[in-house]
């Protein structure tokens, strides 16, 4: 099994501008989080790279691929309807193959030097089956991710056989149906957003848009279907994974990227310039005020 | 290994199920205590719960039942009070440590084994209840709730589908609930007890079925409906707002603290769900984080909230359907459907999810202090099914732990198996009655849990014919034969039920079956108990083409029944009849939006009143435009016609009028039993100023208290000497005895407050029937009136609370036939209780030894002891108590009074005439039921020439309330309530038993009267007058109940006075004597739950063999 393609999904209407921001690699260069992302997925393996965007996001798109400009090509969710179905439209990108499925709004970093991808998918062909990036999280963010429950896998340290696949479980629903042996009370096995896939999730999407064609479709339902078809494991990957989204989620990100850089040092003497000053400053105030 | 540890490890079930009686009936006194060593080391060692368990039992049972009645065993010895202190707090297993090592060193006695036997039986209840309590948290789907500490954590998010108001009325949609009640066919012999069900899960099966139910008003059928509902919505003030609507009762929760408080107010269970829900997750409790901020996280935006309002549709209290579970489980399963815990927001549950709104209940049912069997959350299943325990596997929490799961698995019946036909026929047939009473089942709960564990023989089979009689109505119901059902139901309460717990009967349904029998013959099927015990909801089984008069009947016989028996046994409420259907869809939830989305009528007559009162700008903009639509809404809508004449009778409550009917009555019975307002005023003004109080019962420390001297008393145990026995038969013979019965009280203890008469209590059956006290004690008298060949004359005093009852009871039934003379004393005193004062509460609740409880059960306890402290201070403490019925107010003034009320009324005097030999009176408790006039003791009381002879029984751990002391060097009865310090009551070796042996002369002498003065009435008064001055009073807290609503009830502690018999042995000039006596003879039964080992431990047979039924 080798991984030659990646599906990127970047339609959704909550992460379509950012990954035309720009930030700082941790080269030092300035690069879109975009091109973060391909150089991530170019690391892995991939040779061929598909951007599913929404109508009308070609260009802008087009306009931040650097050097990734061709091995990329553009698929179009035509309406808004989930993540699922933007997964979707490239089946016929995909064809057969094996791919891996990164978030456009997600940035992965990692200190050593491969990246989250490139571990993902080395375990993916050694394996030879479909795997999922998962990291431990706490039951009090289960809400905003999709979660795994299974079996770890004997003398494989983090890996793990999927069984069971929900989407934003409660913990109720968590703790009945996907605890996992191994991990922390109160902790599950949350997806990271980064997925190597067999074709057969694009069967099983097919199936559950024909069945429901107008609800809001959602990978992680298919790749509960994916576990009862196939083997199909979880991965606990060393890196992390940041969320640009959220509240000063670009910002923190960056300053992810700064700290596994080449420019940790500057970016740290910066730092503490700020926050010297801003104490000195406050001090000054207050003596101001005696 | 020893015999008893065999037995408990034992797989083979012939020796594990053998009974504990058959070794200890055989097993000399040394086997009994090397068995009790083997098993205290097997107890401790044993890492299986219920092997311990067991052990404990064992132990426990062995120094109840078997060691104390051993020959040659002391009864006498020393309860360290340290050991005690521990039993009280609950730490059992240094209270073992303590009364063991006193046993090493006293020796084996009755009054270690008492001390002993209470503290296994409470170490065993702890560590099942530890146990239930670790599973219920244990259970998946529970854990996250006690890990949730800090509002950010939160993890649950109330849905989408709620969270905005209508664009056109404003109104946030509404989550409705409604859920059928359980009622069961058989419980197998109460197999779904938690215990039974995880150590017996193959016999733990129960067969129930879901319902709606109608109260009949009078001949009219009723609608019927799912009885519990539950409603959920936001509101956009940050509050958490919980309304009953039901118990009338609406509060604004504003801090987690608030939540956490389950009786400040009657929202204990709507809080209770809010926990176990995980909308406040139970981890949250003590975290000094706000409500607020948690109100935020769930709803996604500040200064919102929630409302959870309840209702439970016309259905007393009582009924044995487990409405209170069921309520629960309603309120759960709206709020797990709120916050996605439930997957569809409207229609049913699925199978998971039902499974998991139990175990919440199950939890929810903990935290709120109550607790009953795993059959109860039934009514969230749909139709009729039959719930079973299930043995542990592998992957279950409670795998190596206990034998069973702690939820069992629930099977629905098809149509298939029960056809529709069989259900229909079912409702033709059945009739579904409250008679009335609402009795705690606990206690029942708790001697069937430790009936199994100790396997007696009876009680073994009778269960396994319970298990043999559930297969057969599931038969009957899959051949649809509702009269072989009837006869099912039937023998399964009249034998396996009966068997097994013998109080699941009382009088009154004895009665009420007699007069169904009576009057439908073969139209009667069959009688059908519910729940845990009868007396409150039962069902009838009756021929279809008599079931409609049945059902109008009933109501009648009940009320008619319930008139007759009210002053000896507690009603809550008047006996009613049900229309019922069985429920087939279970737990149902609809979304009410936009203009519908309003909360049932009876919440808006509860609230709308205090709205109106508000400025309209102050109100919130949902609640404006609520207002708006249900002004609307009464005006459109047909079903709430009668809305705004609600409105208007709730603004001004008729309540005020009935309160004011109260006082009149109050006042008019006082001026009637000749209350005495100037010693009244001066109790209060004592009170106030703290001269008197709880504190101020103590004697002065200064005092010597030491137990008494061996030749301060005469042991009467062995054989008393021939010739006393005859000289007390010549005296009997001659007419010179006479019994005076006590039984002017109310048995504050017995009923919790009921306020009904104890003497008339039908407590237990004795002799085929059920007798009250008073009969018991007539059949005393008269077995030794005819052995005598002359009737005994028996007195009974009276109070006014008891003289009415008394006399219209003894009318009716005849005197229980009794022969001899039979007179009733009435009482001439009577007080006013009083708000008590929160020194008093405070010294009660803080200062004063009293048992702690079960961890969450003592939170609640706390919690109700604050609200009942601001009840003090806000009703005005040492003001009267007028706020329940005349007689609830009313209180007698203590014993003491009794014998000088002879005295005055006439009864003493009119005795002698009729009598002139009569020279001594026996005087006892009502609730002293072994004592008779003992022609030995008798015999023995007219040789020592004593004015006074007092019987005194040797103490055991629960004989508290005081004793026999040396006092300052002279032996004396000492009040419980007058020692200077608790520990001293257990340097005492003899308790009173309040049995006296009065010389009528001597006594008369000491009043400064004689037989001649009887005629007196004013000398008689001055003198009695006298006497009372001298003696001390005591302040007392009493517990009263206070009913309201539909069979729902408070209690309140009330404060009172009163003066007591036994301070007359502190009065030098009246020579007393003091008797050791059996303690089958001195023993009082004060609480229900002394009933059981009364009569395992053989003193019920010794009643009944002073008894002569007539």
């Amino acid at each position: 099994m080798k991984i030659r393609k990646c599906v990127v999904t970047v339609a959704g209407p909550r992460q379509r501008r950012l990954p035309l921001q720009t930030l700082v690699s941790g080269g030092g260069a300035p690069r879109s989080v975009l091109a973060l992302l391909l150089d991530e997925a170019c690391r892995a393996g991939a040779e061929e790279v598909c951007l599913v965007v929404s109508p009308g996001d070609r260009e802008p798109y087009s306009q931040v691929l650097d050097d990734h400009r061709g091995r990329v090509h553009f698929r179009e969710q035509n309406e808004p309807l989930g993540y699922g179905h933007a997964v979707f439209q490239a089946r016929e990108f995909v064809g057969g193959d094996p791919f891996l499925h990164m978030v456009g709004d997600h940035l992965y970093v990692n200190r050593r030097a491969g990246g989250c991808a490139s571990a993902l998918v080395s375990v993916a062909e050694r394996e030879e089956c479909a795997v999922s990036a998962v990291q431990p999280t706490r039951e009090g963010l289960l809400g905003r991710f999709g979660a795994v429950g299974g079996q770890p896998v004997a003398g494989k340290a983090g890996i793990y056989r999927i069984d069971t696949v929900l989407e934003k479980p409660t913990p109720t629903e968590a703790e009945q149906k996907i605890v996992v042996p191994g991990l922390r009370a109160g902790h599950y096995l949350c997806f990271f957003g980064m997925h190597v896939l067999t074709a057969g999730v694009m069967e099983i999407l097919g199936d559950l848009l024909r069945h429901h064609p107008r609800s809001s479709a959602s990978l992680s339902a298919a790749l509960a279907g994916l576990a009862e078809r196939e083997r199909y494991l979880a991965c606990e990957l060393p890196g992390r994974r940041f969320d640009l989204g959220a509240r000063y989620g670009l910002f923190i990100a960056q300053f992810a990227l700064a700290m596994s850089g080449k420019d940790r040092e500057e970016v740290l003497s910066q730092l503490f310039e700020v926050l010297a000053l801003d104490e000195s400053g406050a001090a000054a105030e207050a003596e101001a005020r005696r | 290994m020893s015999e008893l540890t065999r037995i408990i490890t034992e797989q083979d079930p012939r020796v594990r199920n053998l009974p504990l009686d058959h070794f200890c009936q055989r097993a000399a006194v040394h086997l009994l205590l090397e068995e009790c060593s083997y098993l205290e080391d097997f107890r401790r060692q044993s890492r299986n719960l219920y092997e311990r368990v067991r052990a404990l039992f064992f132990l426990s049972a062995i120094h109840r039942f078997h060691l104390p009645f051993r020959p040659g065993v002391r009864l006498e010895g020393r309860v360290p009070y340290e050991g005690y202190k521990h039993l009280l707090e609950r730490r059992y297993e240094e209270a073992i440590r303590s009364f063991l090592a006193a046993q090493s060193e006293q020796g084996v006695c009755a009054a270690l084994s008492s001390a002993l036997a209470a503290a296994y039986r409470g170490l065993a209840f702890q560590t099942l209840a530890d146990q239930v309590r670790r599973s219920v948290r244990s259970v998946r789907g529970n854990q996250w709730m006690f890990r949730t500490g800090h509002p950010a954590d939160h993890p649950i998010r109330i849905r989408p589908e709620l969270a905005s108001p209508d664009a056109a009325t404003g109104l946030y949609p509404v989550l409705r609930e409604a859920t059928p009640v359980r009622m069961d066919f058989s419980h197998s012999g109460w197999s779904d007890i938690f215990f039974l069900g995880m150590d017996y899960p193959e016999g733990a099966r129960v067969i129930n079925a879901s319902i709606n139910l109608a109260v009949r008003q009078g001949d009219a059928p009723g609608e019927p409906r799912p009885p519990v509902e539950a409603y959920f919505r936001l509101i956009d003030e940050p509050v958490l707002r919980l309304a009953s609507v039901d118990l009338g009762c609406v509060a604004e929760v504003t801090s987690l603290e608030g939540v956490f408080d389950y009786a400040r107010d009657y929202l204990g269970l709507l809080k209770a769900a809010a926990i176990a829900s995980g909308l406040v997750p139970p981890g949250m409790e003590g975290s000094g984080q706000a409500l607020g901020g948690l109100l935020e996280q769930l709803t996604g935006r500040a200064g919102h909230g929630l409302e959870v309002v309840s209702r439970v549709n016309d259905i007393p209290k009582g009924s044995r359907l487990a409405v209170s579970t069921s309520l629960l489980a309603c309120l759960i399963a709206v709020l797990m459907r709120a916050t996605g815990q439930i997957a569809n927001l409207t229609g049913h549950l699925e199978e998971r999810e039902r499974r998991l709104v139990a175990a919440r209940a199950i939890l929810g049912e903990w935290l709120a202090g109550s607790g009953g069997g795993w059959q109860d959350s039934g009514g969230v299943w749909p139709g009729i099914k039959l719930i079973s325990g299930v043995a542990a596997a592998e992957d279950d929490v409670e795998f190596g732990v206990s034998r069973g799961c702690l939820l069992p698995g629930h099977h629905v019946f098809s149509e298939e198996e029960i056809p529709a036909g069989t259900r229909e026929a079912l409702q033709r047939s059945l009739v579904l009655v409250h008679g009335g009473m609402a009795q705690d089942v606990g206690p029942i709960l708790e001697m069937v849990t430790e009936r199994y564990l100790l396997r007696s023989s009876r009680e073994w089979t009778a269960r396994q014919e319970a298990i043999g009689t559930l297969d057969e109505i599931v038969s009957a119901l899959r051949a649809g034969d509702i009269r072989t059902l009837g006869a099912l139901t039937h023998r399964n309460f009249q034998r396996p039920i009966q068997t097994i717990i013998p109080w699941a009967e009382n009088h009154f349904t004895e009665l009420l079956i007699e007069r169904v029998k009576a009057e439908f013959r073969e139209g009667f099927w069959g009688f059908w108990m519910l729940g845990g015990m009868s007396g409150g909801g039962m069902g009838f089984l009756f021929d279809p083409a008599v079931k409609s008069r049945a059902q109008q009947r009933l109501g009648a016989i009940m009320s008619g029944l319930k008139r007759g028996l009210e002053s000896g046994v507690p009603f809550a409420m008047e006996p009613v009849v049900y229309d019922f259907q069985i429920n087939e869809r279970g737990s149902w939830a609809e979304l009410k939006t936009g203009a519908d989305a309003l909360l049932p009528s009876g919440y808006y007559t509860l609230t709308v009143p205090s709205l109106l009162k508000q400025e309209s700008v102050r109100l919130a903009r949902a609640r404006r435009a609520e207002l708006e639509q249900f002004g609307a809404a009464c005006r459109g809508r047909p079903e709430l016609a009668g809305q705004i004449q609600a409105l208007f009778d709730n603004l001004l409550p008729q309540a005020a009028q009935s309160a004011t009917d109260r006082r009149q009555e109050l006042s008019r019975l006082l001026d009637e039993y000749g209350f005495d307002r100037v010693q009244h005023e001066r109790i209060r003004a004592e009170l106030r100023a703290g001269r008197i109080g709880l504190a101020q019962n103590r004697l002065p420390v200064a005092s010597s208290i030491v137990d008494v001297l061996p030749e301060d008393v005469t042991d009467t145990r062995p054989e008393l000497p021939e010739q006393l026995r005859q000289a007390g038969l010549d005296a009997l013979a001659e007419g010179a005895a006479a019994v005076v019965t006590l039984a002017g009280g109310v048995g504050s203890r017995w009923t919790h407050g009921a306020g009904v008469v104890k003497a008339l209590n039908p407590f237990a059956r004795l002799g085929g029937r059920h007798r009250t006290f008073l009969e018991v004690h007539l059949a005393k008298s008269r077995r030794l009136g005819r052995r005598l060949g002359r009737g005994l004359p028996h007195v009974v005093t009276t109070s006014h609370l008891t003289h009415g009852p008394t006399e219209r009871h003894l009318r009716a039934a005849g005197n229980y036939g009794y022969e001899g003379p039979l007179r009733l004393s009435p009482g001439r005193m009577v007080g006013l209780r009083l708000v008590p004062m929160v020194r008093d509460l405070r010294f009660a609740w803080e200062e004063m030894p009293q048992q702690i409880l079960d961890e969450q059960k003592q939170k609640v306890r706390d919690s109700l002891r604050a609200a009942l402290i601001h009840w003090a201070e806000t009703a005005g403490e040492a003001s009267d108590y007028t706020d329940n019925l005349p007689e609830q107010c009313l209180h007698p003034v203590g014993h003491w009074y009794e014998i000088p009320n002879l005295l005055r009324n006439g009864v003493l005097a009119s005795l002698l005439d009729e009598n002139p030999r009569l020279r001594c009176l026996m005087l006892h408790n009502v609730d002293t039921l072994g004592a008779d006039v003992d022609p030995a003791l008798l015999g023995l009381h007219l040789a020592s020439n004593a004015g006074l002879t007092v019987e005194v029984i040797a103490r055991e751990v629960e004989d508290r309330g005081g004793g026999l002391a040396r006092v300052d060097g002279r032996p004396r009865l000492v009040e419980g309530l007058a020692f200077p310090y608790e520990a001293l009551e257990f340097d005492l070796s003899y308790y009173n038993s309040n049995t006296f042996w009065l010389d009528i002369d001597r006594l008369l002498a000491v009043f400064g009267l004689s037989r001649e003065d009887l005629a007196d009435a004013a000398r008689v008064t001055e003198a009695v007058r006298g006497m009372a001055a001298r003696m001390p009073t005591y302040v007392t807290l009493k517990d009263v109940k206070r009913r309201w609503g539909r069979g729902q009830e408070d209690i309140f502690p009330v404060a009172q006075f009163e003066k007591l018999w036994g301070d007359m042995t502190t009065l030098p000039e009246l020579e007393c004597r003091y008797i050791v006596v059996s303690r089958r003879r001195g023993q009082q039964l004060k609480e229900v739950a002394q009933l059981d080992p009364w009569l395992r431990d053989g003193s019920a047979a010794y009643v009944e063999s002073l008894c002569d039924w007539g």
